[in-house]
């Protein structure tokens, strides 16, 4: 009986995309979605922050920015206006383990604007005066952030949570360096990390696997010659021995702000990983959680309270986040810490963690839904991991027995070793 | 060029009418395991509270899934996530809303579940207490955004009478002094099965959605009493300058116009403008500010969907010292739509993005479950998604600089920043 469910179950999600490696060394991902007239590129580049030399801080994300500034053949604003003249659109983003480049076009429109996809992050051009000139929208981005109190808590949390590795820089990076930094500079970390064996290319959506595949091979064929960046350093981080605690004051600020995090596992152990998402939801994902019942509805103590566990290459970060009224500071970070002492002691109920596997198992479903979800979730797993193991995750998930919480509690979420950030108003 | 349309997408919407006057609308799609709802009462939300009251419809949807006659508010979540659905009460300018998510075998008892909700909420007085305290921490909380700060300020301007002029969430002052039997009133005067919209897409077909919604909802009976209707609130646009001093990094500048309902035959027209200036990295206000100048990393354009006048908002974040200039680029972009005609490769180009856009839109089942009950709840009719697309199609220079000169001619203006000795002429 037990057999055949989970044989239906391994059917149910086999990995529906195809994944190759072209000559050059390219990954390229494909999905066909016959019933949608839309394709979805999403373009991988193992380029974060955390391959920044120390004193290129905000380079990988000010790249990001000038890649849409065009190459030789594709002039500053073309790309844009071809994209979106066409009814698509197109965006990126950057965090520390990479950077990427999507594009949603109807499917008769992809053979003419992906060549200009590929171009401009092939063959950036990097222009003097554009660069001088993004700088400053650079400038105006990490202005925005400062006046935002999350962030600015977020930030404080990952510097003290992590002490060597780059995952405790910004991605925006900081004012003094992005003035020093030069396009000769930015040229040469494109030009080292824009290189095949550093990218996937992931395609969803209505187009067959031999096109999507001859078109990669035409765009994606022409990389720029090669250079080499100063050598940047990823120190393993090493586990914390104590409390770190850092508080913060701010103008303007209604409430204050309790951030606890803790350095979970990196993605060769994506089976913890998966067993701290549970974990999250157990303590603070919905009304039945234990941290949302007991602080946001009977003790009426926090305005909100969640939890989040974000999976990074070489450690992931687990968070306890709450908005409230400074005098519970100290009051709602004892409980929290004596529930994180009860997840060590005591096995969660059954109840609880079929309920987590439902809600996660669902959010898995939900979250794959359109083509740009899933070639989101290719291509990041693919960056971090290897895409096949995005499907690690259903069948773990619904492994997990009540006792392995112990463990990973006590392996991960001790009450005594953690970060804490607190935000006060000023 | 052509572009994407939703023709594109093979979508069939079927619409019921049952005894009691709820309207079910149903878009199978069998392409995911799951059903997303939105079940919409039309002639309700925060845009029908009287000013002493605002907050009221906010304060309905934080309790109302927390009680019925028969369950506590622990025994509804706990319903809700051992399944692992979404189900959670919302309301916005122009309608109230339930919005649930399920895998498909798991619709037929959330459907049940959100009839219980909306029929017999039973608003209990401690649930009631908690939510209040909640809501005025959160508005004062909107007092941490810039961008907020900037935007309610424009809002009251624009709208010192109407509701639009106040947050969803009311005052401080207003939520306050609401109370239980406030809302069991709400309760009794919008919610009733003539005022309800149902909206499902997803893994479900017609026959299947009539027979649950029928066993949820189908005795609900029509009260004697008939359904509110609306106060007009005359609105004029009388353009005035406010200065907001905050200790922030950033100013915000936003420039504010009233203009039109979604109604209005210049909706379309309206919608055109907005996408041309600030949508998309194509913009008019992304490229001339942001791409050229360097002044901005958010410098954007919108114009909601309403069924009153709607406010036209055009903004951006930028240093402080270059707040005047910004001001004096935002106000140049709109002006120049007066003066310059647009090429007809500009308003292709709109037009292209426009309907882009608009078919992305509705790729979810949660959204295409969404727009078709809303358009329905505004009385405009599922009609309406196809009837704007071709009404977009229509729009010619001469109606952009018509309908520019109608309603975009003196703006009201918002700074929020820490400079204290602009001078706003």
């Amino acid at each position: 009986m037990q057999q055949i469910k989970l044989s239906e179950r391994l059917k149910q999600i086999q990995f529906l995309a195809n994944t190759f490696r072209l000559d050059s060394g390219l990954t390229v991902i494909h999905q066909h979605l016959p019933a949608t007239p839309v394709v979805v590129v999403d373009v991988w580049v193992k380029a974060g922050a955390s391959v920044e030399p120390q004193e290129w801080s905000g380079m990988a994300h000010f790249l990001e920015h000038m890649i849409f500034k065009g190459s030789s053949r594709v002039a500053t604003g073309e790309f844009d206006w071809v994209i979106e003249n066409s009814g698509g659109m197109a965006n990126a983003a950057t965090s520390h383990d990479y950077a990427h480049f999507f594009l949603t076009t109807s499917a008769s429109y992809l053979t003419d604007t992906l060549p200009y996809l590929a171009d401009i992050v092939l063959n950036a051009s990097i222009p003097q005066e554009e660069f001088l000139c993004e700088r400053d929208v650079v400038l105006e981005e990490i202005r925005s952030s400062y006046d935002d109190p999350d962030w600015l808590a977020f930030q404080a949390l990952c510097q003290s949570l992590y002490q060597r590795h780059p995952y405790r820089r910004s991605i925006l990076g900081e004012e003094e360096f992005l003035l020093q930094h030069t396009p000769e500079q930015m040229r040469c970390f494109h030009r080292t990390h824009y290189q095949p064996e550093n990218m996937t290319v992931v395609l969803v959506g209505g187009i067959e696997q031999e096109i999507a595949l001859s078109l990669v091979n035409q765009t994606f064929a022409e990389f720029s010659v090669r250079s080499e960046c100063p050598p940047h350093q990823i120190e393993a981080e090493l586990p914390l021995t104590s409390i770190r605690r850092h508080e913060l004051q701010m103008p303007r600020i209604e409430q204050a702000r309790l951030l606890m995090g803790w350095i979970g596992p990196g993605a060769e152990r994506l089976e913890d990983g998966i067993g701290l998402d549970v974990l999250s939801i157990i303590l603070a994902g919905g009304r039945c959680s234990r941290l949302v019942r007991e602080l946001r509805e009977e003790k009426q103590l926090v305005l909100d309270i969640c939890s989040d566990f974000s999976l990074q290459r070489d450690s992931s970060l687990f968070t306890i986040s709450a908005w409230l009224e400074p005098q519970y500071l100290k009051t709602v970070e004892t409980i929290i810490c004596d529930r994180l002492a009860e997840l060590q002691t005591t096995p969660i109920t059954e109840v609880e963690l079929a309920r987590a596997q439902r809600l996660l198992g669902n959010n898995y479903i939900f979250s794959t839904e359109t083509p740009g979800q899933l070639a989101g979730i290719y291509g990041y797993y693919n960056t971090i991991a290897t895409a096949e193991q995005s499907l690690v995750y259903p069948l773990t998930l619904n492994r997990l027995q009540p006792k392995d919480f112990q463990r990973l509690a006590n392996q991960y979420l001790s009450p005594e070793r953690y970060a804490v950030t607190v935000l006060k108003p000023l | 060029m052509q572009s994407l349309t939703s023709t594109a997408y093979p979508q069939t919407v079927n619409r019921f009418v049952f005894p009691n006057g709820i309207v079910l609308i149903t878009i199978e799609n069998q392409a995911a395991d799951l059903i997303a709802g939105r079940i919409f009462l039309k002639n309700a939300g925060s845009g029908w509270e009287s000013r002493a009251k605002a907050g009221l419809s906010h304060l309905v949807a934080a309790v109302l899934t927390k009680g019925t006659t028969n369950l506590s508010s622990v025994e509804i979540a706990e319903q809700v996530e051992s399944v692992g659905a979404s189900l959670s009460a919302d309301t916005s300018a122009d309608y109230f809303l339930l919005g649930l998510k399920t895998v498909a075998a798991d619709f037929a008892p959330m459907l049940q579940l959100a009839g219980e909700i909306l029929r017999s909420p039973s608003f209990p007085e401690a649930e009631v207490k908690l939510e209040k305290k909640l809501t005025i921490q959160s508005i004062r909380s909107q007092q941490e955004q810039p961008f907020n700060v900037a935007f309610n300020h424009l809002r009251e301007a624009i709208y010192p009478e109407h509701p639009y002029g106040v947050s969803v969430l009311g005052t401080e002052a207003t939520v306050s002094e609401l109370t239980r039997a406030d809302l069991l009133e709400y309760h009794q005067t919008y919610f009733r099965p003539d005022n309800l919209v149902i909206s499902l897409a997803g893994r479900i077909d017609q026959q299947q959605a009539i027979n649950l919604v029928e066993s949820a909802f189908g005795d609900w009976q029509v009260p004697d009493h008939p359904l509110p209707q609306k106060t007009l609130i005359s609105l004029n646009s009388n353009p005035s300058q406010q200065l907001i001093f905050q200790e922030t990094q950033q100013s915000i500048i936003m420039l504010g116009y009233l203009v039109a309902a979604v109604t209005s035959k210049d909706y379309p027209v309206l919608k055109l403008i907005s996408t041309y200036l600030g949508n998309g990295l194509s913009s008019r206000l992304f490229v001339e500010l942001r791409e050229k100048r360097g002044l901005a990393y958010d410098v954007s354009a919108f114009y909601p969907t309403r069924l009153d006048a709607a406010p036209f908002v055009a903004y951006m974040g930028t240093a402080p010292e270059n707040t005047a200039i910004a001001i004096e680029g935002l106000r140049a972009e709109v002006e120049r739509l007066s003066t310059n005609k647009l090429t007809d490769m500009e308003i292709q180009g709109a037009k292209n993005k426009l309907l882009g856009q608009y078919a992305l839109g509705k790729q979810t089942n949660g959204e295409i479950a969404q727009i078709f009950g809303w358009y329905e709840s505004l009385g405009l009719g599922i009609e309406f998604d196809s009837q704007f697309q071709q009404d977009v199609t229509q729009v010619t220079p001469e109606t952009i600089q018509a309908v520019v000169d109608r309603y975009l001619d003196k703006p009201y203006l918002c700074v929020v920043g820490p400079n204290l000795n602009l001078d706003l002429n």
